[in-house]
C-alpha cells in the first residue's frame, strides 16, 4: 500500500523560487485539487518566505501530512538550517538541500512517501560545497544504489498534457551527439521507456516515435548516415524485443496533432529535439519526470529561477502539474504491481 | 522598375503558379481565387490549365469565377485573370503520385510566372506546393527552388529561404547537411552574414527597423560553457559584431524558448543555427500557416511551407490558410517596394 502516501517535495535551493512555489501550491490546493504532500525544508525560511501573508504551517511526520493538509501547509523539518539569502545562493545551504533529496528518496524508498517531487537545484553553491555529481538526476540514481538497490540509468522524460518525450542525449555539446550515440544507448533508453509507461504510465502497449538525427532523418543517407547506421537497427532491435517502436521519424513533422496521435511517447536524439517542441505544446505544464529509478520522482522543468525569486512573480503551475503527475504515476503503479 | 498594380493602383498583381497537379494544388488555387482576404491584398494572375484548375474548384465545392486572357495582356480588370496555357488534360494526371507529366506541368507554370515577374509584368510570384520527385522527372539536375530560379533567370545573387510564421521570420545559418557538420560551418562571418540578409530582406517587406534573435548551438545556449563553446566562440562575437555595426540583435538563446520569446516580445525574425532548430518550432505553432520565402530576389516569391499532401488529394479538406499567408506576405513586399518606387 505504499504508494497511497503523500508526495514527498523536496524544497530545492531556497534562494530560488522554490519554497514560494511550494507555498503558491499549498495555498491554491483546491483550485488545483492538488494530493496531499509535505515539504522538507526548514520551518522558519519556509515562514520567512510566506511574507507578510499569514501562512498556516504543520510541523509534521509524513504519516500525518494526508490529515493536515487541507488546513496547514505540512512540514516536516529538517536537521540542517536553511538561511534565507532570497536570489542569493549560498554553498552554506548545501547541507539543507541535499538533506531535504536525501530524505524524500529515503521516505519513498521505505514507503513513508508516495513518490519524490523536486523543486530546482543550481549546481554551483553545491559544488562550491563539495557535491560531485552532475546533477540532480545522476544524484538520485547514486542514492538508490546507496539503497541496496542496482544501478541504474536514469533516463529523463518531459511529460505534458499533449507529448511525452525523451531526450537519448542530454546535457552536451551538440556536436558530440553524432559521436555519443549509439544503438545500445537508444535501444537501453527506450526500453526503460516503455517499462515505465508500462508500469507507472498504465499504457499497456506503449507505442514509441524514434525521431532521426539528421535533417528529413538524412533523406536516405543524403544528409548524415546516423539515420540508418545507428537509429534504424535500434528501431529493428526494439521491434525484435516486442516493443511497438518505429522510425527514424524526421524530427520536423513528428510533434504536428495528426503525428503525435500515433504514439505515447517520442524518443528524441539530443536535449532541443524534446525541449523545443515540449515548450512550444506546453511550456508551463511540462514535468520532468525520471524513468529507470525503483522509485517515482517529478520535478517542474524550470530552474531555480534567482533573477526573480522573493519577487512574487514566479508560477507554480509546472510544480502543480508534477506533483499532480506524481500521484498519477504512484497510483498507478499500485494498480499494476 | 515599376511593380504592376491594379487598375485603381492600390492591389499589387501578383501570379499564382498552379504547382503539382496530383495533390491538394488544384484546390488551394481554386480556395486562393475565391479567398476574399487575398482578394483584399492582391490580384491573382494564375498560371496553369482552366481544366485542372476546374477540378480543383469541384474538389473544394467552388463555383470558379475566373477569366482567361491571352498570354501577355493582362489588363486592367480588378479580378483574378487565369493565363491558361492548356497544358494538362486531367486525364493525365496520376491522383497522389509524383510523374514527369506533373512535374513538368508544375515546371512550366513556376518559369512562365518567373518570366512574367521578370519582364515586370507582375511585382511577385506565388506557387502551390511542388514535388520534388515530379520536379527531377521533369528538371533533371532540378534540386529546390532557389537553385531553379537562378538558374532559369540568371542570376548571381545569393538566393536565401525563410520560413515565416505570422509576423515572424525564421533564417537558418546551416541547412541540408548532417547535423555533425553543423559546429564545424558555424563562423562569426557567416553568422554576421545571415543577419545582414535577414535584415535587408525584412526591410524589403516593409519592416522599418528589424528586431532580431539569435539561437545558440547547444542545450541552454551552452550554459555558459558547461556544453560547448560555439556560444562563447562564435555565435556571441557575431551578435557583437552586429550590435556594433548598428543591428538591433539580440543572442545567443536558448532554443527551447528563443521562437516564444520572438512571438511573445514582437521580435521579426529567429536566426537559428541548423535546419531542425528551427522547422521543430515553427511547423509544430503554426503547421497549418507556415509560408516559405525566398528573399533575395529581385521580386519576391512565396509558397506555403507544407508539400502536396497527396494523401487528401482531391477530398477538398485542404486548408489554404498557409497559401493565403504566402499571398498577403508577398502583397506585403510587393506594395513596400511600390511605394519605395524600386523593385523589390
Amino acid at each position: 500500500m505504499r504508494n497511497r502516501a503523500p508526495l514527498a517535495l523536496t524544497v530545492g535551493d531556497p534562494s530560488g523560487i522554490g519554497p514560494e512555489i511550494a507555498i503558491d501550491a499549498w495555498r491554491r490546493r483546491k483550485e488545483f485539487a492538488l494530493p496531499a504532500f509535505y515539504l522538507l525544508a526548514d520551518p522558519d525560511l519556509i515562514e520567512s518566505r510566506a511574507g507578510s501573508s499569514s501562512l498556516q504551517i504543520a510541523l509534521v511526520a509524513p504519516e500525518e501530512a494526508e490529515a493536515r493538509f487541507s488546513d496547514a501547509l505540512p512540514l516536516v523539518p529538517l536537521a540542517a538550517r536553511l538561511i534565507d539569502k532570497c536570489g542569493i545562493p549560498d554553498r552554506a545551504n548545501a547541507a539543507g538541500i541535499i538533506e531535504s533529496i536525501d530524505r524524500a528518496v529515503e521516505d519513498t524508498l521505505s514507503g513513508r512517501a508516495g513518490a519524490v517531487v523536486t523543486c530546482p537545484i543550481a549546481k554551483k553553491p553545491l559544488y562550491d560545497a563539495g557535491f560531485r555529481f552532475p546533477g540532480h538526476t545522476e544524484y538520485l540514481a547514486h542514492l538508490a544504489e546507496r539503497h541496496g538497490h542496482a544501478a541504474a540509468m536514469p533516463v529523463m522524460m518531459l511529460a505534458g498534457p499533449d507529448l511525452r518525450a525523451v531526450p537519448v542525449t542530454i546535457h552536451i555539446a551538440l556536436a558530440e551527439v553524432p559521436k555519443a550515440l549509439t544503438t545500445e544507448l537508444i535501444v537501453r533508453t527506450a526500453a526503460i521507456t516503455a517499462n515505465d509507461l508500462r508500469g507507472r504510465f498504465g499504457i499497456a502497449k506503449p507505442r514509441l516515435a524514434i525521431s532521426g538525427l539528421n535533417p528529413h532523418a538524412g533523406e536516405g543517407g543524403a544528409m548524415g548516415r546516423e539515420d540508418l547506421d545507428i537509429i534504424l537497427p535500434a528501431v529493428l532491435a526494439l521491434q525484435r524485443q516486442g516493443i511497438d517502436a518505429f522510425g527514424p521519424l524526421p524530427a520536423d513533422t513528428m510533434f504536428h496533432p495528426r503525428a503525435r496521435a500515433t504514439y505515447d511517447a517520442a524518443l528524441c536524439m539530443y536535449h532541443d529535439q524534446a525541449l523545443i517542441p515540449a515548450k512550444a505544446l506546453a511550456f508551463d505544464e511540462t514535468v520532468n519526470v525520471t524513468l529507470g529509478l525503483p522509485f517515482i520522482r517529478t520535478s517542474p522543468d524550470h530552474g531555480t529561477a534567482f533573477d526573480i525569486a522573493g519577487k512574487g512573480v514566479a508560477r507554480c503551475g509546472s510544480l502543480v502539474a508534477a506533483l499532480k503527475l506524481a500521484r498519477q504515476l504512484a497510483d498507478n503503479e499500485v494498480t499494476t504491481a | 522598375m515599376n511593380v504592376k498594380v491594379d487598375d485603381a493602383g492600390e492591389r499589387p498583381l501578383i501570379a499564382l503558379a498552379m504547382g503539382d497537379p496530383a495533390g491538394i494544388s488544384p484546390e488551394l488555387a481554386a480556395r486562393l481565387i475565391a479567398s476574399p482576404r487575398v482578394a483584399a491584398a492582391a490580384r491573382l494572375v494564375v498560371i496553369g490549365d482552366r481544366r485542372i484548375l476546374e477540378g480543383g474548384a469541384k474538389a473544394a465545392g467552388l463555383m470558379l469565377g475566373i477569366a482567361t486572357v491571352e498570354s501577355g495582356v493582362i489588363g486592367p480588370a480588378a479580378s483574378p485573370v487565369l493565363i491558361d496555357l492548356r497544358n494538362l488534360d486531367p486525364a493525365a494526371v496520376t491522383v497522389g503520385e509524383a510523374t514527369l507529366t506533373g512535374g513538368t506541368f508544375a515546371v512550366e507554370n513556376f518559369s512562365y510566372a518567373l518570366r512574367l515577374a521578370e519582364a515586370g509584368q507582375v511585382a511577385a510570384v506565388c506557387y502551390t506546393p511542388l514535388n520534388k520527385k515530379a520536379m527531377r522527372f521533369a528538371h533533371p539536375g532540378y534540386d529546390d527552388e532557389s537553385r531553379f530560379i537562378q538558374e532559369l533567370l540568371q542570376l548571381t545573387g545569393r538566393i536565401k529561404e525563410f520560413n515565416v510564421l505570422d509576423t515572424v521570420w525564421n533564417a537558418r545559418v546551416t541547412s541540408h547537411i548532417p547535423l555533425k557538420d553543423v559546429a564545424g560551418q558555424l563562423s562569426r562571418e557567416a553568422i554576421l552574414a545571415e543577419i545582414r540578409l535577414t535584415v535587408d530582406c525584412l526591410k524589403q517587406s516593409g519592416v522599418e527597423a528589424p528586431r532580431l534573435l539569435v539561437a545558440g548551438l547547444n542545450p541552454h545556449a551552452g550554459d555558459g560553457g558547461s556544453f560547448g563553446m560555439e556560444e562563447i566562440d562564435i555565435i556571441g562575437p557575431a551578435v557583437n559584431a552586429a550590435v556594433a555595426d548598428g543591428f538591433d540583435v539580440s543572442g545567443p538563446l536558448p532554443a527551447d524558448t528563443v521562437f516564444l520569446t520572438a512571438l511573445r516580445d514582437g521580435y521579426h525574425a529567429v536566426l537559428t543555427m541548423y535546419h531542425d532548430q528551427g522547422q521543430i518550432a515553427m511547423k509544430l505553432i503554426g503547421f497549418d500557416r507556415g509560408v516559405t520565402m525566398l528573399g533575395g530576389l529581385p521580386f519576391p516569391v512565396c509558397t506555403p511551407a507544407h508539400g502536396t499532401a497527396y494523401d487528401i488529394a482531391g477530398e477538398g479538406i485542404a486548408n489554404p490558410l498557409a497559401s493565403e499567408e504566402a499571398v498577403l506576405l508577398a502583397a506585403r513586399m510587393a506594395t513596400a517596394a511600390h511605394n519605395r518606387g524600386g523593385s523589390a
